[in-house]
């Protein structure tokens, strides 16, 4: 008879049996979101920066930038905030850098930081539209006020003549006697130009209809803005930031035409399957570009605005959503066209006749104040 | 299985959010109480805890103090008072429209407007309920909606839109207007249609509290789109705040708020039900003055109280042919907005040199309209022009709110004279003349003037276009 046999199981693997399966996932699952940048390592600190934005948001609201950012160490806390909002805050001092839409804004916020630490980065600019759909831009085609830009059978972007537009709106023009289905009035829905940078380029794009000279002085620009404001004023209640409703299904609804960016389109249309040719844009002849700054109030701040102009992925996924780069020097890259041509977008047009020449900050304000009725 | 546990154990781990909870005071409209659910799966999700206090959006627009955050159909309304708070977001959208009964979806007709409502209402053919405009933000943008349709500018209401009141054919159909709408319309059998958003209308659908689903009409002339924007009041809160935004407006937040309160998503990529898809047309914009949304309320509260409009037409033979025919066409013709509607007396005085006929009809249907329709079809025409002394009868026929519209074509030949008339003390009664032809500009307008009225020529415009702008002013 022989002996009984005992199996002796070795305790350390069993236990090893129990620890090593769960182990693996843990640590296939930390290398993975340490490479993507989702999570730092116990090596390096994450550096919370607190950021106050205008439109621009969208930016540095993206999974992609977020992970980037973070895989270089740091987390951008975003408060979105309307741009002329943005400059007026009381608490503004309390963020690392501070990012609104345009010079007026950005003048302010200089003006208030005087004498601390205050440094500019321009790292892209992109252009004002106004975004419709295209029977209504096929509408004022048929009215000579827009002209397609390119040849295709159907094109994405009009350039439109302001002065034509004006001048529907002079006779009080209803899109149904323009053939369509809609019995308002031919006007341009925008932010409120109190509050938000494209609401305030909407009173420029007017102004362009009554002269390309702009206001020299507070007299004139008095004058002048008292001419625009009852083309703002047409649309009632001003809304909000306009592009999130131009891009949902009930667009239509909420504004037939209405103020927004083009990198909002650009980066909406890089987000479909096929090109949306529904929803087009109209291009003022005299463009008007935004060139947000990064303006930074700390070492924090200093050090995202330096990875926006340098950091080779950051300034790529900027292209992808949309934004025209912009060097140190202030020269524009080509990569923008080059990216979304190889995407299926033809190229926007790039203001061959010229630029919508903006009074100077103080007097644009005013212009804005009369428009607006701002308090 | 212990390994899957242990598994299970890390990623869990892994993705519980390490945000501190927070518990939240809202201020929220009415209709939000149908977001309880999802409001649960937030504070799971982010820690939030949202305390909800529901009010009407437009009394709940009056003051925001007390509470942290604001979700209301609209913030329209508080920046109307300069109060709206900075950040806002709007995190889903639903239309003010129309829930019909499908037995009385006929009568409107096929893709009905605004004024095609108000018409089958004033002829007490179309009975609807909607909520209270001085508590309900659906209740005022419907009445706001009503009116920008009936102003027909293609443009925002401006005070002078509104200074005549083209609302009572409309009101003249309300079955009620009270806080809950949808409740009491599923209490009762005797009401045609429901004004309310959308998603009311279609929460009540699947309810199952109707024997048959209302039939959605969305009226051609155009709809208020409540945008439900999410409001931080009180400023310290931001950071609990940026996290309940990004949280509602991801995609699977938006799809359970389309599909648990049926409020259309804002976020594009969401897969709407098919329900949720139906072209809404045009939007009537929002007017940016409270003094306009005040006279609508104005308008709205004496709504029903019997009305009497007194016209005064010119039968001397100087009307003979296209004149009569063009009154008796502007008669015809009076619809929609315009139309006479039920409960309301309306009296007409013919006359040339005396009162040749005077007739009284308090409208409850129809046949009333045609019987006025053959007073002014008369073909009993006379000699002279005795202007004020028919305007001076016409004054003593006039009963509670009444308003005189005056038509003539010619110059006072026969009775007092303007002097005359007006050394009389005349009361409150407007006068409203339209000239046309002959008639003495001056004299109609010092009448107007005195009598609180106001001249209307109808000689740069159609005889009808005229009656219309006068329609409905007191």
């Amino acid at each position: 008879m022989r002996e009984p046999e005992f199996k002796v199981i070795d305790p350390r693997r069993r236990f090893l049996l129990w620890f090593v399966p769960p182990l693996t996932v843990f640590v296939t699952g930390l290398v993975v979101l340490l490479v993507s940048g989702h999570i730092t390592g116990p090596f390096r600190s994450v550096t919370v920066v607190r950021a106050l934005f205008a439109s621009k948001r969208d930016f540095f609201q993206d999974e992609q930038v977020k992970r980037i950012l973070m895989a270089r160490g740091y987390q951008v806390h975003v408060t979105p905030v309307g741009s002329r909002d943005l400059a007026e805050k009381p608490d503004l001092d309390s963020y690392h850098f501070v990012f609104p839409s345009g010079h007026v804004a950005n003048e302010h916020v200089k003006t208030r930081r005087a004498g601390k630490h205050v440094v500019p980065y321009r790292p892209f600019f992109t252009p004002v539209v106004l975004a419709t759909f295209r029977e209504y831009a096929e509408a004022l085609r048929k009215e000579g006020v827009a002209t397609p830009h390119g040849q295709g059978e159907k094109p994405l972007y009009y350039n439109l003549d302001m002065a034509k537009l004006k001048g529907l709106a002079d006779v009080g023009k209803r899109w149904d006697e323009l053939g369509l289905t809609n019995g308002n009035r031919v006007i341009v829905q925008s932010p409120d130009p109190c509050k938000a940078y494209s609401g305030a380029t909407l009173v420029g794009f007017f102004a362009t209809a009554f002269g390309d000279e702009p206001p020299q002085t507070i007299d004139a620009a008095e004058k002048l803005a008292l001419e625009v404001k009852p083309y703002v004023d047409a649309q009632g209640q001003a809304g909000e930031d306009m592009a999130p409703k131009y891009f949902v299904p009930e667009g239509r609804t909420h504004a037939v035409i209405a103020v927004i960016y083009e990198h909002q389109y650009i980066a909406y249309q890089l987000r479909q399957k096929s090109v949306d040719t529904e929803r087009v844009l109209l291009y003022p002849t005299k463009q008007h570009q935004s060139t947000p700054e990064l303006i930074s109030f700390t070492p924090e701040g200093d050090r995202i605005g330096e990875l926006m102009m340098n950091d080779p992925d950051l300034r790529r996924r900027a292209v992808e959503l949309g934004f025209h780069s912009l060097s140190w020097n202030g020269e524009s890259a080509d990569d923008f066209g080059t990216y979304i041509a190889g995407r299926g977008l033809p190229e926007p047009p790039a203001g061959e006749a010229g630029r919508v020449q903006l009074p100077k900050a103080e007097l644009f304000e005013r212009m804005l104040d009369v428009v607006g009725d701002c308090k | 299985m212990r390994v899957l546990a242990a598994v299970l154990l890390l990623v869990l781990a892994a993705c519980t959010p390490s945000t501190p909870a927070v518990r939240l005071k809202m201020l929220a409209s009415t209709e939000l109480a149908d977001l309880g659910p999802v409001l649960a799966e937030l504070k799971k999700a982010t820690g939030v805890e949202l305390v909800v206090e529901h009010r009407g959006t437009v009394e709940a627009s009056r003051s925001l103090a007390g509470f942290d955050l604001a979700w209301l159909s609209t913030n329209r309304f508080l920046r109307l008072r300069g109060a709206d708070p900075e950040l806002a977001s709007s995190i889903m959208t639903s239309p003010v429209v129309l829930g019909v009964k499908p037995a009385s979806r006929a009568v409107l007709g096929d893709r009905p407007t605004w004024a095609d409502v108000a018409d089958r209402a004033a002829l007490g053919q179309f009975r609807y309920g909607m909520a209270d405009p001085r508590v309900s933000g659906g209740g005022m943008a419907a009445l706001i909606g009503v009116a920008t349709a009936a102003a027909g500018t293609g443009a925002p209401l401006r005070p002078e839109d509104v200074s005549c009141d083209r609302l009572q054919g409309f009101l003249a159909g309300r079955a009620f207007d009270v806080p809950d709408p949808v409740g009491e319309f599923a209490r009762r059998s005797d009401v045609d249609g429901l004004v309310a958003h959308e998603s009311e209308l279609m929460a009540l659908n699947a309810s199952g509290r109707l024997s048959t689903p209302l039939e959605i009409v969305y009226p051609r002339d155009g709809i208020v789109l409540s945008d439900y924007p999410l409001m931080l009041v009180e400023p310290a809160h931001r950071a609990a705040y940026d996290r309940v935004v990004e949280w509602l407006k991801s995609p699977g937040a938006q799809q359970m708020i389309a599909e648990r309160t049926w409020r259309r998503p804002v976020e594009p990529s969401v897969v709407r039900d098919e329900k949720l898809r139906a072209d809404l047309g045009t939007a009537l914009y929002f007017p940016d003055s409270q003094e306009v949304l005040d006279r609508l309320l104005l308008f709205h509260d004496r709504a029903g109280e019997g009305r009497q409009v007194i016209f005064v037409l010119d039968y001397s033979t100087s009307m003979r042919g296209p004149r009569l025919a063009g009154l008796r066409e502007a008669f015809a013709s009076l619809n929609g907005f315009d139309r006479f509607y039920v409960g309301e007396t309306v009296t007409i005085v013919r006359f040339a040199g005396t009162v040749l006929e005077e007739r009284s009809i308090t409208v409850r249907g129809k046949q009333d309209l045609d019987a006025l329709l053959a007073v002014v079809a008369s073909d009993d025409l006379q000699d002279n022009t005795a202007i004020w002394a028919a305007l001076d009868h016409a004054l003593r026929l006039a009963r509670g709110e009444t308003a005189v519209v005056l038509m003539t074509d010619g110059e006072n030949n026969a009775g007092p004279s303007v002097n005359e008339f007006l050394r009389v003390g005349r009361g409150e009664v407007p006068v409203f003349p339209i000239r046309f032809g002959e008639a003495s500009t001056a004299e109609l307008d010092r009448v107007a003037q005195a009598s609180g009225g106001r001249l209307v020529e109808a000689g740069a415009k159609s005889l009808l276009e005229a009656v219309r702008e006068i329609r409905g002013c007191r």
